[in-house]
């Protein structure tokens, strides 16, 4: 099976390019990785303006209020804060996959059967509420580990590309979350396909909004991630596999268990996310709408962030303040919350995309040769 | 039985349009992704189309140019700006369905499902001598113009893409981007004219959801199809026959599960079997290959 992508995931460059790039432009400083950061968001802002403008709705004056309601009050920044949660942990598990130069796509189905895992041991385990909380997000874990096996084994034993595997594997284990919530955990008398409701709560860090550690926790892990990164032999050869393959294993790395344990990472952390988000927000696992596709919007926090572990927590910020300001224009002001998916689209399509400086290069290149 | 089969022929229609329309696009060298978001556009194009001007074929015309610009868009930004095909089509799919809510809420004023006024439906033919055969009759009468020239595209595809310049040159661009490029083929321009052909297929596919099957507008009618397409031409490795066998079992396992519903929740893990199937493909034709390549580093 020959792999169809034939771009470096984490950045979304071509391979031929990107080796050019570096050698002709030097490495890039940080602010223009910051500008660059922010490209794709403009292109999504604009796009969203036009859908604004051809309604007859004021875009500025839009934006303006989603800005204020995200970040102008404390529980309007409690908001985003906790609608960036779920994306902080997914984005977290793509970025490591993709720093292996592994196109793991599963991130979303670990959320969702660590979501439901969680939600059925949060229910039977009785104990004090820490230890239920412990024992969830463990089974969360490991279930997400054991789901993000198959496609780990299928691409280093038989070179499986990943990004079907994943995406297969996705729709899989939204088949079999509704079928274990309807035949087995179906709560009495609901209507919605949800399992009982989870008798614990995650610790709250701005009462009565649902923010709660699992933000700490995220963002804990997200510190790790980077201090891993730069400072451990393990966190060199995860990157070096991912830049390298080949003079990685020459070196002795062997890069099929670097992949491995890249996999199941994201396995882990992802459905360490969906634990935290069944026990912390939703209070239940529901088979319909559990997860708003937070697994692919952490695609584009990882996409976003480019190769900067940090880079994660503004990209999974500025996703959650989009969600969450929707929810409130969409509540006091009648705009439509589907405009936030028309801004995480384009800012997911364009975040991949090589914008023209390249071609203005190449352009004055070629006027300027005789 | 012959109802389920009946039925799973219906169902396949959509399935086998967008199927065939990925199928040209993969073997340019594009794995689209987006095939669900260009199904939804050409379904609710299709459906308010039919509805303004009383004329199902308008409809459908219009579900398979809407699908096909959209696609063409989506194809520029992969060629020409260099985007990752997956990511876009992720994307995709996600600014379609916000794009098509929101105009659904604000324009509209309805959440999810737009009856359309007016909505012209597919008619439905009988071929009086196909009932005096037994099996036969129930299964193909009672079916529609576009059935009929979907199950035409099967063979029309086989002989485009082994027969004719256009197809060659998409076998090309896909299987042999440098050989192609040396020989002067436009590379980006053969994937983004494959692009058109896929996005149109797709809408078409759409709008044959709206128009025939179901007769409204619902942001969820797609329910993955374009994502089972997928499946389907991965299973079919990109092939027109192998493809449109693997959409008649999947729209057979869909035929199952609708019958199912009622009874129970079972039918929720058929909804899996597409993908797992392809899975189960996919390491086959891993398995087989290494196999090979270690016969021949024996050799």
């Amino acid at each position: 099976m020959s792999s169809p992508v034939t771009s470096d995931p984490a950045t979304g460059e071509p391979d031929s390019t990107s080796t050019d790039r570096t050698i002709t432009a030097g490495r890039p400083s940080a602010l223009a990785a910051v500008l660059q950061a922010c490209l794709p968001v403009v292109v999504a802002l604009a796009l969203g303006a036009v859908v604004l403008r051809v309604s007859g709705i004021d875009p500025f004056a839009t934006y303006a209020l989603m800005a204020s309601n995200a970040f102008g009050t404390a529980s309007g920044l409690a908001g985003t804060l906790t609608s960036a949660t779920p994306l902080l942990f997914t984005g977290l598990a793509t970025a490591v996959a993709f720093r292996a130069g592994i196109f793991s796509l599963g991130a979303e189905p670990a959320f969702v059967l660590g979501g439901l895992t969680a939600a059925w041991l949060a229910v039977v385990v009785k104990g004090p509420t820490p230890v239920v909380i412990l024992v969830a997000a463990l089974g969360a874990i490991l279930v997400g580990v054991l789901y993000s096996w198959p496609a780990a084994w299928l691409r280093v034993r038989l070179g499986v590309d990943e990004v079907v595997s994943t995406l297969m594997l996705t729709f899989v284990a939204t088949g079999i979350a509704a079928w274990v919530v309807n035949a087995f955990l179906l709560a009495p008398g609901s209507a919605n396909s949800a399992t009982a409701a989870i008798p614990v709560d995650l610790f709250k860090l701005m009462p009565p909004a649902s923010l709660n550690i699992g933000f700490v926790v995220a963002v804990l892990l997200i510190v790790g991630y980077a201090v891993f990164l730069r400072w451990s032999p393990r966190g060199f050869e995860l990157h070096h596999t991912g830049v390298n393959p080949r003079f990685s294993a020459t070196q002795g790395v062997s890069t099929s268990r670097v992949i491995v344990a890249a996999m199941l990472t994201t396995g882990a952390i992802a459905g360490l996310g969906g634990a935290v988000h069944a026990m912390g927000v939703v209070g239940r696992f529901v088979s319909s709408g559990f997860s708003a596709d937070y697994g692919f919007t952490g695609i584009a926090v990882a996409l976003l962030a480019r190769r900067s572990a940090m880079g994660i927590i503004p990209a999974a910020i500025l996703f959650g303040a989009f969600s969450s300001a929707g929810t409130t224009i969409q509540l006091f002001d009648n705009i439509p919350l589907d405009i936030v998916d028309v801004l995480q689209g384009t800012v997911m399509i364009f975040a991949v995309a090589t914008f023209s400086l390249d071609w203005l290069r190449r352009r004055r290149g070629a006027k300027e040769a005789p | 039985m012959s109802v389920v089969v009946s039925a799973s022929l219906i169902l396949m229609v959509p399935l086998l349009l967008a199927a065939m329309g990925g199928l040209v696009h993969r073997a340019s060298g594009i794995v689209n992704i987006g095939l669900e978001g260009q199904m939804l556009i050409g379904a609710l194009v299709g459906a308010v189309v039919s509805g303004a001007t009383g004329n199902w074929a308008a409809g459908m015309l219009a579900g398979a140019i809407s699908g096909a610009v959209s696609a063409w868009l989506m194809t520029l930004v992969i060629t020409r700006l260099k985007a990752n095909q997956i990511i876009v089509g992720l994307g995709f799919n996600i600014l379609a369905a916000g794009v098509i809510g929101f105009v659904l809420a604000w324009q509209m004023g309805v959440s999810g499902t737009y009856r359309v006024p007016g909505l012209d439906r597919l008619p439905r033919y009988d071929i009086a001598w196909l009932d005096s055969i037994p099996v036969v009759g129930a299964v193909f009468n009672n079916k529609d113009l576009v059935f009929w020239l979907t199950l035409l595209l099967v063979p029309l595809l086989v002989w485009v893409l082994r027969s004719t310049r256009f197809g060659i040159r998409v076998r090309a661009a896909g299987d042999a981007e440098q050989a192609a490029a040396s020989q002067g083929i436009n590379i980006l321009h053969i994937r983004e004219r494959a692009g058109l052909i896929a996005g149109a297929l797709a809408g078409l596919g759409g709008a044959y959801l709206s128009i025939a099957q179901v007769g409204l507008f619902n942001e969820d009618m797609t329910a993955g199809r374009g994502f089972i397409a997928l499946a389907a031409f991965y299973f079919g490795r990109a092939k027109p026959v192998p493809t449109a066998l693997a959409c008649l079992v999947f729209a057979f396992f869909d035929a199952l599960q609708v019958s199912f519903q009622s009874s129970s929740s079972i039918s929720q893990l058929l909804t899996t079997l597409p993908y797992l199937s392809v899975l189960v493909a996919l390491a086959i034709t891993a398995y087989r290959d290494t196999i090979k390549q270690k016969k021949v580093a024996s050799v």
